[in-house]
């Protein structure tokens, strides 16, 4: 259980009398979203949120996979390294990250919702156009976060007891322990980090020693039985 | 028939009918949780057996937002003006005895992998986003389970579970006798379990006779 596969899914649903809540629940209902503003998914005190910020132990290493939310809004999803934001300007200034238009959520999601209407959902089906290939690392002792941005804010041109629900989605895969260390050794190589070269890795230490055994017990038989 | 690709379908209408009322925010066992299609003891590998787990899915759902002009289902699913969504907003966890394999980044086990991103079954209008890779090893003797968990209740018709409504698929592969000890030792090699490195591992036991 050294690598696993997670994943963490947020959305604006909490309880009523409340922005933000540990645990999903039953009661949950939508909340308002400000258009503009950077919503941190791990603890950004609107929608499910966990109890502290994500970030890598000294023997953990983190290698996101893939973001996405909901296009509907306008939304776009950032991540943030420390203070560093991964996704930028071609001239090196901030923006609100991969549009959701680009990374949809669900995948076949329409592009666009209309709350004024018995038929809100557009009849499109959305298929990915991004990939977050390479991947990203958090290294060891890292905070990340991944920050959700809607362009329109909800409640927009609609009834004042409506507000569009909107989600997003990270997968990433945590190693731990030994395979954070191998994945460690793997960077300093320079050699993509995923499951396959960790176990690539692996393959090579057992067989290095392999065969310094069999060399070491080939060298005793040449000394006559004498180690 | 020492490797046999396998698969487990639970439906919460059939058998025992979930009530969805006493159901909703609980972690629901699709094996022995009492309601659904069930089987007669818990999931557990024997001495001579070994599972991998290689893909898990359950009802998806779409986030819309609230609007009481909708009466009908959106794409598919039971739409519930409260939460804003249409479908259960479900998720499938993987439990290895008694330690649950999907955690938040805080470290604290959730509710598992969202149906949203690991639709059951797949269409046009949800795929998936999730890959269950690295796959996940239950060991010989080890018990595992898969449980479901799901909170929008206005996505049921009724008060009870109908047809289609919440559904989770389970797809492992079962290694049997010798196949499990070649993956025990792939295992203890760091090599992914998998049919194609079962049958190298022969491969090369035999070149080397």
């Amino acid at each position: 259980m050294s690598m696993r596969s997670q994943v963490y899914e947020w959305a604006n649903l909490a309880p009523v009398g409340v922005s933000s809540a540990l645990r999903r629940s039953t009661a949950d209902v939508p909340k308002a979203l400000t258009a503009g503003r950077e919503y941190d998914l791990f603890i950004g005190g609107t929608g499910n949120n966990i109890t502290k910020p994500a970030e890598t132990t000294a023997t953990q290493f983190i290698v996101i996979e893939d973001i996405a939310c909901s296009p509907h809004l306008g939304g776009a999803i950032q991540i943030r390294i420390n203070t560093t934001d991964y996704f930028q300007n071609p001239d090196v200034t901030d923006q609100a990250g991969i549009p959701g238009l680009a990374s949809p959520y669900p995948r076949g999601a329409p592009s666009s919702v209309n709350l004024a209407s018995a038929t809100p959902l557009n009849s499109d089906q959305l298929l990915k156009s991004f990939d977050l290939y390479p991947d990203v690392y958090v290294l060891p002792g890292q905070t990340f976060q991944i920050l959700y941005t809607a362009e329109t804010a909800t409640g927009v041109g609609v009834a004042a007891t409506s507000t569009e629900v909107v989600a997003a989605f990270v997968k990433y895969t945590l190693y731990d322990g030994p395979d954070a260390l191998i994945a460690n050794k793997l960077l300093e190589l320079g050699v993509t980090i995923n499951p396959n070269n960790v176990d690539w890795y692996k393959r090579s230490l057992i067989e290095q020693q392999q065969r310094s055994a069999s060399m070491a017990a080939a060298a005793a038989m040449a000394n006559g039985g004498q180690a | 028939m020492s490797m046999r690709s396998q698969v487990y379908d639970w439906d919460a209408s059939r058998g025992t009918a979930m009530t969805v009322a006493t159901s909703a925010g609980k972690r629901t066992s699709i094996f022995i949780g009492g309601v659904g299609n069930n089987i007669t003891k818990p999931a557990e590998t024997s001495a001579t057996e070994f599972v991998v787990i290689e893909d898990i899915a359950v009802t998806p759902t779409l986030p819309i937002g609230v609007d009481t002009q909708i009466a009908t289902a959106q794409r598919g699913l039971t739409y519930g003006v409260a939460m804003g969504i249409a479908g259960p907003r479900a998720y499938v966890q993987v439990r290895i005895n008694t330690t649950d394999y999907f955690l938040d980044p805080d470290n604290v086990p959730n509710d598992g992998i969202p149906g949203t991103s690991s639709p059951y079954p797949r269409s046009i209008d949800f795929q998936p986003s999730f890959n269950l890779y690295p796959d996940v090893y239950v060991l010989p003797g080890q018990v595992w389970d898969v449980l479901v968990t799901f909170f929008n209740t206005q996505a049921f018709a009724g008060a009870t579970a109908a047809a289609g409504e919440l559904r989770c698929f389970v797809k492992y592969t079962l290694y049997d006798g010798p196949d499990a000890l070649i993956a025990n030792k792939l295992l203890e090699m760091g090599i992914s379990i998998n049919p194609g490195n079962v049958d190298w591992y022969k491969r090369s036991l035999l070149a080397s006779q």
